[in-house]
């Protein structure tokens, strides 16, 4: 039987930061005391010509090209976003035309809050497994959105990641995933709103904790793991504190987690950021390696998944746009046009 | 932009295409339904490179309405690897960062947006390699 | 081509500038019951009306030349040439075509009323048909950069320096401080020109020619019709008329430092008046940027190629020196309403002809051309009048 998992991957984070002693000093906040509690010290800032649909068409070509397959074999194409540039209408219709993919295929946007990418991809593996495509291409992207001056504000970062599903030259063999789902109203944000609201600290323990707890034990009780059988593990990066607790909370060590911690440079990436710290990871790992993964999507529910690495990851990890590619690829801006940029100011 | 438009031109705009010749075998863009070399109708599509050159640029300060949101912007002359040339914006970058003879790579941008209800332009501009 | 000949026998012109009060019609009727009185001739007599116009028609302007029509009473054919920003020189030329092909009077009218535009946006999009409008103008390129682009050519292979552009306009607006309808009838530094901030780089802010109303038209008529109407008194020649075209998009052609559809234009043109570049003594090109009038003066063989700032910077086009370019301020000081330039540059040699120009007159001159450009050059028109009584 032929192995089912990740064929390739691509990310894309955009170029432009803003440092969260810039954001505080505009509210006279203490930038050292949000800093030591949030454990970040920037945030990735879409660029004005960017979107949603741009940034995952970037991640999209990202991954065929480290891939170097052909984009018409691909069957399915999900992006998992809570901000795609329109309320009706696919931003998976455009990456589909953008990566050439067209028009074989079924696609949609898919909305769970940061959750949604990592959704995509349990939609493509059961296609794939079930042989109703070849190939499928999950897409979790967000340009997150905070209102002035509320603490989101110091995180709510951008960034893309695509994962290819399929069972030719898998170099992340699926082991097992477990979902998690109940109706939990910690975040959300209504039709027409700009800005999302929150529970504040409701968002923690019967939240994301709970959520993540769950899913990651019930994931490990499935297939027999405990987790110093893994190499690495990412979870979802509000900030960088909330997955270091909670690797913590089910006995990861800090090791384990370190590669996957982009959010202290990136901000959260709502939907693209487990899985950022996912593709980070899988350029970082070795053939053998196991890796653990579970996301966290406000509402709410968790997607747990279990991957062992294969020897076709060496081909692959040479391609240069990498995370630490675009991680390093950086412009500060100020709050000023932090604020133009990100429409705030009309 | 109006719909049938940007549903005619994706494909050019968003996959940046030409053709080849399959008389005179040159390249040439965009796409045309005669060579605008020897006028033969064998012709193939033919993907850009999607790297290449700054040959000129200038900033763009006043602009097409759709436009102004991005301006000022860069705009530029460039060559790509295969030869052919394009006109297209330098996103991401300053001015003064820039020269003749850059390396730049394409990437998918918004080009355009029609005010706040209408449709998205999406096409291709360029990044400093 | 037909031996018939052609002459301008009268022009109207408007003052050009910002004319808020006016209705788009009111400055076209007038430039053209101007232009059929000077002629001295009935209105009757006129067989035809071609009219040249960018933005008529478009964002809700009215058919100007037929409104124009209306108010001077003629029930005559009305058609609207479209050569983009050079339509008027585009509509002179199909009105000189129909006069060889065996019409016998005809009227042309270039109109334009850009000052209703006061988001410059807007016509930006309506230059933006001028250039490759899809692999230009949407990609975000406008006139103007794609015009930096060409003076960053010339700059690169001919070493054409900052100051010898800014001496184009300097020269420019020097001339036009004597022609009454000129928009700007004053003089400007060069340090002002070289110390304005750049909006396109190398172009400055006070480069481009400003997009203004204004309205010209001239009455042209045959041979025979002039032998047989004795109450014109005076008339001019056209011995050239041409038009060339080029690839539209910068991107397309091989090399920006030159106008490769001035070339075959003035080359036809010449061939038609059967002279050389060096007969001709004044010249009014198209200079809505700096780098323009220095293509042309190359293109139209005045000078060698490269040698155009030089010359400039030099004198060697200024008032009475061997080839007095722009007498008229150009589009850069007399105001670019596009429709209405490339007549207006007509009627600039008309009037030097004529001896009408009083302070900023050419003494002996024999033959004046005019060249009119759309976009960046994908279409060029050059047209050459004759003082010559017994021509060939």
């Amino acid at each position: 039987m032929s192995k089912l998992g990740i064929v390739s991957y691509g990310t894309y984070i955009p170029k432009y930061r803003i440092s969260i002693e810039e954001i505080a000093k505009v509210w006279d906040d203490d930038p050292n005391e949000i800093i030591s509690q949030l454990q970040v010290s920037s945030k990735s800032v879409l660029g004005p010509d960017e979107d949603v649909a741009t940034m995952s068409v970037e991640a999209a070509r990202n991954t065929i090209s480290r891939w170097k397959g052909n984009p018409q074999d691909i069957g399915a194409i999900y992006v998992g976003s809570e901000s795609h540039p329109y309320a009706v209408k696919p931003s998976a219709t455009i990456v589909a035309a953008a990566i050439d993919a067209e028009k074989e295929l079924t696609a949609a946007d898919l909305e769970f809050a940061c959750k949604a990418g990592t959704a995509g991809m349990q939609m493509c593996f059961g296609l794939v497994k079930s042989e109703m495509i070849k190939f499928g291409l999950a897409i979790g992207s967000d340009d997150s959105q905070a209102k002035p001056r509320d603490p989101l504000e110091y995180t709510a970062g951008a960034g893309s990641a695509a994962f290819l599903i399929g069972k030719e030259r898998v170099v992340a063999e699926l082991e097992g995933t477990y979902s998690i789902t109940t109706d939990t109203p910690d975040f959300w944000r209504r039709e027409g709103a700009v800005f999302p609201s929150h529970g504040n600290r409701f968002t923690g323990q019967p939240a994301y904790f709970q959520h993540i707890v769950d899913a990651s034990k019930g994931l490990m009780e499935k297939l027999g793991t405990k987790p110093s059988d893994y190499n690495h593990v990412t979870f979802h990066q509000p900030n960088t504190k909330f997955p270091l607790t909670v690797a913590k909370m089910l006995g990861f060590t800090t090791d384990q987690i370190d590669i996957s911690l982009i959010c202290k440079n990136i901000g959260n990436a709502y939907s693209a950021s487990s899985m950022l710290g996912l593709a980070h990871i899988l350029n970082n790992s070795n053939p053998g390696d196991r890796i653990f993964m579970t996301s966290y999507g406000s509402g709410a529910g968790s997607d747990a998944f279990s991957f062992l690495i294969t020897d076709d990851i060496e081909a692959l990890k040479s391609y240069p746009l990498t995370v630490e590619h675009y991680i390093n690829n950086k412009e500060e801006i100020n709050y000023g046009k932090y604020s133009r940029f990100k429409g705030i100011l009309r | 932009m109006e719909p049938p438009k940007i549903w005619r031109e994706r494909r050019e705009k968003y996959l940046a295409l030409g053709i080849l010749c399959q008389e005179c075998k040159k390249k040439s863009f965009p796409i045309t339904q005669y060579c605008p070399h020897c006028s033969s109708k064998n012709i193939t599509e033919l993907k850009l490179a999607q790297t290449g050159k700054i040959l000129h640029f200038t900033r763009v300060s006043q602009t097409a309405e759709e436009l102004m949101f991005y301006a000022p912007y860069i705009i530029s002359l460039v060559e790509l690897d295969d030869g052919i040339k394009v006109t297209g914006q330098i996103t991401d970058i300053k001015l003064e960062e820039l020269s003749e003879g850059t390396k730049v790579r394409m990437v998918f941008r918004v080009l355009s947006k029609n005010g706040e209800e209408g449709l998205i332009g999406y096409g291709f501009k360029f990044v400093p390699i | 081509m037909s031996k018939r000949e052609v002459y301008v026998i009268g022009y109207g012109i408007t003052k050009f500038g910002e004319h808020y009060e006016l209705n788009p019609s009111f400055s076209a009727s007038q430039a053209l019951s101007k232009a059929i009185q000077d002629a001295k001739i009935s209105k009757d007599l006129i067989q035809s009306l071609y009219f040249g116009s960018l933005v008529s028609n478009r964002n809700g302007q009215s058919y100007i030349g037929g409104e124009a029509s209306r108010e001077c009473n003629l029930n005559i054919p009305i058609t609207k040439i479209d050569v983009g920003n050079a339509s008027g020189a585009g509509a002179f030329h199909q009105a000189f075509l129909a006069i060889k092909s065996g019409l016998d009077c005809i009227a042309v009218l270039g109109t334009e009323k850009l000052s209703d535009f006061v988001n410059s946006s807007t016509l930006e999009k309506i230059l933006g048909g001028t250039i490759d409008y899809q692999w230009e103008f949407e990609q975000g390129a406008t006139l103007t950069s794609l015009y930096a682009w060409m003076t960053q050519a010339h700059m690169k292979e001919f070493n054409t320096t900052m100051e010898q552009l800014a001496s184009v306009p300097v020269k420019n607006h020097k001339n036009g401080v004597n022609n009454p309808i000129a928009q700007f009838r004053r003089e400007i530094s060069l340090k002002r020109f070289l110390d304005a901030k750049r909006i396109s780089d190398p172009i400055g802010r006070f480069d481009p020619a400003t997009h203004c109303d204004g309205s010209a038209a001239v009455v042209i008529a045959s041979k025979e019709f002039v032998e047989s109407h004795t109450e014109i008194e005076r008339k001019v020649k056209v011995v050239g008329s041409a038009q060339s075209s080029d690839k539209i998009a910068l991107h397309h052609r091989e090399n920006l430092s030159s106008l490769l559809a001035t070339q075959i234009a003035s080359k036809k043109a010449y061939e038609m008046a059967q002279i050389s570049s060096k007969d001709i003594s004044i010249a009014e090109v198209h200079d809505s940027y700096p780098i323009g009038e220095i293509l042309a003066i190359e293109d139209l063989g005045f000078f060698q190629k490269g040698d155009g700032g030089g010359a400039t910077i030099d004198g060697k086009t200024q008032l009475n020196s061997d080839i007095s370019v722009n007498t008229s301020g150009g589009l850069k000081a007399r105001g670019d309403p596009f429709g209405a330039t490339g007549i207006a540059q007509i009627i600039e040699i008309v009037q030097q002809m004529r001896k009408e120009a009083d302070e900023r007159q050419v003494d002996d001159i024999k033959y004046g051309l005019t060249q009119n450009v759309m976009g960046t050059g994908a279409s060029v028109l050059v047209n050459i009048l004759s003082n010559m009584e017994d021509d060939k």
